[in-house]
């Protein structure tokens, strides 16, 4: 059996274990009435949602919540903070494991959740966590330990403004060959509206970046597993986003994160943006954009002929310091269970369960507008295709993601070759191996 | 008497302090306890040259911004002290940008000088000037965030300029009239001189807050472009909070706080020297 497979089927094996129990299962989701948990959230859609459907959480299980919700760097911070310290404080807290999946387990802050879904008595009948596709219960299982269930799926998405390529009778980009292109003649005939955003803060690139070095064929990690950046595929990838934000981005490109290029997306100024899926609902809250936005998985290259961004999903944790973990279990799967992620579909929050992404309510949903419909569409490409690396295999994530944000700015500003800045990528990245 | 100022003191401020060092004479791995590695974190910080880029980012932010803020604020508070019927409302606007948080002005800065829709670079272009990068020229961003704090507090140095001039002895003043000194000459020769502790004293409350600065930093550009505004402060709190590396960012910051320990002393005895 190979090793995704089976990590992938650890949690739907825990969960199937306890199959034959539930008969006798004494399940109830009052057995906690009364306890206070506190959780920890990172600024999201998924959590700004949950504040508001937190009280039918309290209803139904008469456990009340603390929630704090932090920008993505201060609730790292705080969440270092209070993990280091071993504080029973804190019960459930957001965590992508992708990122820090390997360190933080190695800390022993998870706790396991194997057991728990496991346990007739403490685990819904219906809670069915094999809904969630293999690939992102093996985003959160490391060697057998569920680390986190999942509460979204997500990755960047190439939108563009369909008006301005009609206006400007440009062809929709169907190569990401295409999209420098695009950019060129956009420049050329409209020089009032910004050709292309994209991140270029140097944390916050590899995100929005691995897909152009995949899509032309290229890799961040080799076949043996070493630093890929100066492979030929992967130069050009690196050329290529590069140079979109040198040569058509907005100034001050290398300061944007989502924030600033969903601001120029949303008030019109842009005509081309590779972000993420997340940001959707909040880039339909300006005016327009629902009519004059198209949406799809960022386009492959012209000869690989794949498209493989990057995709991620959050998930929600029990800190392995709780002393309330039957009733941070029991948060859990509410958050997670069909119900609510089907409520959190009108917040745009993409969900990681196949019945909801399946189900009625979302295909409703989808329905309403075309838009809509085309951001679900890429989402299942996303989920299908994409790809959770974005580094060499290393424990050192947060800081290798740097060293490739740093080999892209390094290019935007003029100081190194793509070759140039992907051998020192390479050098660099090797050492945190 | 002063035990419990003796408690509060130990708590507050020589534990803390105590803790950062031994932590920054350990290894720490997420999840276990510190152990210690014999200063290898400081043998670390002096062959990194990360390292000795955020303290020069550190020491060339301290000197622009401290000199632009004493030299204004100076040139501020004098014009204040001299201008009785402007003191009360003018003296009410000037407190205003201290009293912000430095969150507020972070996020005032990014969309003032966003160079896409930024008012700034609309400024410039309805001058007929182009338009900048600001925060996001790496040759520049040094010189903005220092403007920014520039902007902030040089009227917190006015004000402390201005209280000092006014309580200078009036006769002094008089008696330089009479003997002919004016303008420059007496600025030169009297009123700076006068003024040396009151200057002092804002330098080194500057100092201590300029040598520290983050928030303005972190909210504004993160450190970046690259690493042409990640100071010391910066780089520790990503080497601690981003990459875990809490035992080399303690290394960090207890260098910094030599630097600003040391910063403080030299002030303290060149407070001595000009004290009339």
């Amino acid at each position: 059996m190979k090793r995704r497979e089976l990590i992938g089927g650890a949690l739907s094996a825990a969960a199937a274990a306890a199959v034959p129990a539930r008969a006798q299962s004494a399940f109830d989701w009052r057995r906690q009435d009364g306890q206070t948990i506190n959780l920890m959230f990172n600024n999201h859609p998924w959590s700004q949602a949950m504040r508001d459907l937190v009280a039918d959480f309290t209803a139904r299980t008469g456990i009340r919540t603390r929630i704090e919700i932090f920008n993505e760097e201060q609730f790292r911070a705080r969440l270092t903070t209070f993990m280091q310290g071993r504080s029973a404080d804190l019960d459930v807290f957001m965590t992508l494991a992708s990122r820090e999946g390997p360190v933080f387990r190695k800390a022993g802050w998870y706790a396991d959740l194997a057991p728990l879904l496991a346990d007739p008595a403490l685990t819904a009948p219906d809670y069915d966590a094999a809904d969630f596709s293999a690939s992102i219960q093996a985003a959160n299982t490391f060697d057998r330990q569920v680390v986190a269930v999942p509460i979204n799926q997500e990755g960047p998405l190439f939108y563009w403004r369909k008006d301005v390529f009609e206006r400007l009778g440009i062809p929709e980009p169907r190569y990401l060959e295409d999209i420098p292109a695009a950019a060129a003649a956009i420049k050329a005939r409209d020089p009032n509206i910004i050709p292309w955003a994209a991140r270029g803060l140097r944390t916050a690139i590899p995100y929005a970046f691995v897909g152009f070095v995949n899509n032309l064929g290229g890799s961040v990690v080799t076949p043996d597993g070493k630093p890929g950046m100066s492979q030929p595929a992967s130069i050009r990838g690196l050329e290529m986003y590069a140079n979109l934000l040198k040569e058509y981005g907005p100034p001050g490109a290398l300061n944007h994160t989502f924030t600033q290029v969903i601001e120029l997306l949303g008030s019109g100024r842009v005509a081309m943006v590779h972000e993420s899926s997340n940001e959707f609902a909040n880039i339909m809250r300006f005016p327009n954009r629902a009519k004059d936005l198209g949406v799809k998985i960022l386009p492959p290259g012209r000869e690989s002929g794949i498209s493989k961004p990057a995709a991620i999903g959050w998930g929600i944790s029990i800190s392995a310091h709780s002393r309330r973990q039957p009733a941070a279990w029991t948060f859990l799967q509410w958050a997670t269970s069909k119900e609510t992620q089907g409520k959190l579909v009108s917040a745009g929050v993409a969900p990681p369960r196949a019945s909801v992404f399946q189900g009625p309510a979302f295909e409703a949903w989808t329905a309403e507008l075309p838009i809509r419909r085309a951001w679900a569409e890429a989402l299942v490409r996303l989920g299908r295709e994409g790809s959770g690396v974005f580094q060499p295999p290393t424990d050192r994530i947060p800081e290798a993601r740097e060293k490739i944000g740093d080999a892209v700015q390094q290019v935007v500003l003029g100081r190194a070759t793509p070759a140039e800045a992907a051998r020192m990528a390479d050098e660099e990245l090797a050492k945190l191996q | 008497m002063v035990a419990p100022a003796l408690v509060f003191a130990g708590v507050m401020i020589v534990f803390p302090f105590g803790y950062a060092v031994w932590l920054s004479l350990c290894e720490i791995a997420l999840g276990q306890p510190p152990r210690l590695n014999g200063g290898a974190n400081y043998a670390r910080l002096a062959a990194d040259a990360d390292f000795w880029n955020g303290l020069r980012l550190t020491l060339l932010l301290y000197v622009i911004s401290l000199v632009a803020q004493l030299v204004i604020g100076t040139w501020l508070g004098l014009l204040l002290a001299r201008s009785r019927w402007a003191r009360g409302i003018i003296r009410t606007i000037l407190v205003s940008p201290f009293m912000l948080p430095p969150v507020v002005i972070g996020m005032m800065a990014i969309v003032i000088l966003d160079p896409s829709f930024g008012i700034a670079n609309w400024i410039l272009a309805q001058l007929g000037l182009p338009p900048r990068l600001w925060l996001s020229d790496p040759d520049t961003v040094i010189l903005t965030v220092a403007a920014i704090d520039t902007w902030q507090w040089t009227p917190f140095v006015a004000l402390i300029v201005m209280g000092g001039y006014l309580s200078l002895p009036g006769e002094v003043f008089e008696a330089a009239e009479v003997d002919g000194a004016r303008g420059w000459q007496r600025f030169r020769r009297l009123t700076l001189p006068l003024l040396g502790p009151t200057l002092v004293t804002a330098a080194v409350l500057r100092s201590v807050d300029l040598l520290r600065f983050f928030d303005v930093i972190y909210i504004t550009t993160q450190g970046g472009p690259g690493t042409a505004s990640t100071t010391l402060n910066i780089m520790a709190y990503r080497r601690g909070f981003e990459f875990f590396d809490i035992g080399y960012a303690s290394a960090i910051m207890v260098t910094l706080s030599a630097i600003i320990f040391g910063s403080v002393l030299a002030f303290a005895r060149l407070r001595r020297a000009v004290t009339w």
